[in-house]
């Protein structure tokens, strides 16, 4: 891969992060940093370690080896509440018996920024509303989350993440189980909040689109990292994902523009998508 | 905010509710007494305002209050710790009980009973002094009222030792194992309790069963104290981690992102909850289905503006509620608490969710 340059204003950088689960890497000597301001995308075959990856990012489990700083500071010395404070993390499940809001929910963005007598205030009502407006569900506020649409419920999550008002976005794959219409809606929503993002995402041509940078992970392995023209070439496709296409130029956003080519024999396709 | 104001008027009219309940069901019970009665006793006992009879005081403010305010708080702790619970395990099931909390209890119940119980005892009092509400007290039934809900609260508070000490503190395993542990503990008491059962009089198992089925009849003020310390103080505490406890509604990692230490929170409620469970079952005995129903109840009849206050004030109603009829459905004969709860609760909640379907 090629040498990350680290830049001065990085909000996050990773050295060396690896990651164990019975005694199998799954993670394994990982390196990159995030610039401010701009949305990485991690892209990769299904097992490639992506989850596990932003799980390492926001804490939820321990990496083995590595160091993860955010602003220069190692992560694993913040309190719980202070990290919440910078990072917030947008999941693909939401539990059942979910009988809250719409505006409840996204409210409970407010947890870390409140100590336990305070109360919420009109400001906090002013923050939770603005959040509603900037992704279009302000008319949905009083309706029970359950009852939104797929769409409307990922803008939902990402309101609340708002209101934890984030340095740094980490979302995993938000755009699944959207359709194309949602998918680009909720990507260039995240590009318009002028926070960083990093998001795994499955598509490549809508992660070459919206994405400032890729960082393409195959068996738990950085294969590649930088702009999308720089990652996502034939070979790589080829290679990591184990199917045959044609880069091209994609005439509105000049970033890489991916066909795929069709007529596979399936077992050998399957093996690679349930590799590592 | 729409539900926040709501929130505000469903508290405040519960509030006003519950006063009219305590003064009014006071005036329920063997003896004739009014509303307006309980109201003159009451200016004259707190104000030195008008006359009142000492036979109608001393029974509205020795017997009829010290029950009616331990009915209220049985009710509105067992609520908010079944809440409390539904939330933290994210299991629609869970109920104060569910962790073995009162199979632990009755064991120490028997115990007692049976150490102690030895055969006058338990013929005498163990098994009238709650049917019967002025049952006069002697230096034995002193000995038991004393030692069954101290029995009790050992034996509530083994089982959830028990369950604290497997459940362990990592986040992913952590409900399961909870739950897990506390069914098999429940077993384990069941059996025990059982075992001792077949060991002892008639007297002792009757005895027995009628302390789990719950009563409110030997409420004191000197028996409100804790009951009273333990529920209030609790709830203070929960309501102080009301915003965590709501984060946790949202998936144990979506909790971890919000700052919010998953583990540590849910056993520190577990420990809150079984806390006033157990208080409560040692002084109530085994009062069930109010914290399984009540948090459900209060959620379809106020969706969107749910909050512990109105869920432990609700609680507290039904509660009392339950008591008067106890007091007064049979003629000289008081029904357990445990069954009326179950009947009218079990009643309520299909006609909701039928309605709701």
């Amino acid at each position: 891969m090629p040498e990350v340059t680290p830049s001065k204003n990085a909000v996050l950088m990773v050295k060396g992060l690896t990651w164990l689960a019975d005694r199998r890497e799954i993670l394994s000597d990982i390196h990159f940093s995030l610039p401010e301001g701009k949305m990485l995308g991690i892209i990769g075959p299904n097992g490639a370690g992506k989850s596990s990856l932003l799980r390492c990012l926001y804490r939820y489990i321990k990496p083995h080896s590595g160091s993860i700083t955010l602003f220069g500071e190692d992560i694993s010395i913040l309190s719980a509440k202070e990290f919440a404070k910078q990072v917030a993390v947008v999941l693909q499940d939401t539990p059942h018996h979910f009988d809250l809001t719409t505006e409840q929910l996204v409210a409970i963005g407010l947890t870390p920024h409140k100590g336990p007598f305070e109360v919420t205030n009109a400001s906090d009502r002013e923050i939770v509303s603005d959040a509603l407006a900037k992704v279009g569900l302000c008319h949905k506020a009083k309706q029970a989350y359950e009852h939104l649409s797929g769409g409307e419920k990922q803008r939902a999550l990402i309101a609340r993440a708002i209101v934890q008002r984030p340095k740094l976005l980490i979302l995993d794959e938000p755009t699944n189980h959207l359709d194309i219409r949602y998918q680009i809606q909720i990507l260039e929503l995240l590009r318009s909040l002028s926070i960083s993002v990093i998001t795994s995402i499955h598509d490549l041509n809508l992660a070459s689109a919206l994405c400032d940078q890729l960082l393409l992970l195959d068996s738990g392995k950085a294969i590649s990292h930088g702009t999308p023209s720089e990652v996502l070439t034939e070979q790589r496709i080829g290679e990591v994902f184990g199917v045959c296409c044609k880069v091209e130029v994609h005439p509105q956003h000049g970033n890489p523009q991916i066909s795929y080519f069709y007529g596979y024999d399936n077992l050998s396709a399957g093996d690679k998508d349930h590799e590592g | 905010m729409k539900a926040s104001v709501n929130n505000a008027w469903v508290i405040s009219a519960l509030l006003v509710l519950s006063i009219i309940s305590l003064i009014s069901a006071a005036s329920f019970g063997a003896a004739n007494l009014s509303f307006a009665d309980v109201v003159n006793v009451l200016l004259h006992n707190t104000l030195d305002i008008g006359k009142v009879s000492g036979i109608a005081e001393r029974i509205i403010i020795e017997l009829r209050f010290p029950r009616v305010l331990l009915a209220f708080i049985a009710g509105a702790g067992l609520s908010i710790a079944g809440s409390v619970l539904q939330t933290v395990t994210r299991n629609p099931l869970a109920d104060p009980y569910l962790f073995g909390i009162s199979s632990g209890a009755s064991f120490g119940a028997v115990m007692v009973l049976t150490l102690f119980g030895g055969s006058g005892l338990l013929a005498s009092s163990g098994l009238f002094s709650g049917l019967s509400l002025f049952a006069g007290a002697d230096l034995l039934d002193t000995l038991e009222w004393f030692s069954l809900p101290l029995g009790a609260f050992i034996g509530a508070g083994l089982s959830v030792l028990m369950v604290l000490s497997l459940c362990g503190r990592t986040m992913s395993s952590q409900i399961e194992r909870m739950l897990l542990s506390g069914v098999a503990i429940s077993f384990m008491f069941g059996a025990l309790t059982s075992l001792l059962l077949y060991f002892s009089s008639p007297q002792a198992a009757a005895s027995v069963l009628f302390w789990s089925l719950g009563s409110f009849a030997k409420a004191s003020w000197e028996g409100l104290i804790l009951p009273a310390i333990v529920v209030s103080g609790a709830t203070v505490i929960i309501l102080l981690f009301k915003r965590q406890i709501m984060a946790m509604r949202a998936g144990d990692e979506t909790a971890h992102t919000l700052g919010v230490n998953v583990g540590r929170l849910r056993l520190q409620m577990l420990l809150l909850c079984s806390l006033i469970t157990a208080i409560l079952v040692a002084n109530c005995g085994g009062i069930g289905f109010v914290g399984l129903m009540i948090p459900h109840t209060v959620r379809m009849l106020f969706p969107g503006s749910f909050s512990l206050m109105t869920t432990a004030l609700f609680g507290g109603l039904f509660m009392v509620w339950v008591d008067v009829l106890a007091r007064s459905l049979l003629s000289h004969q008081e029904l357990p608490v445990g069954i009326i709860t179950a009947v009218i609760g079990s009643v309520f909640f299909l006609a909701i969710l039928g309605r709701k379907n």
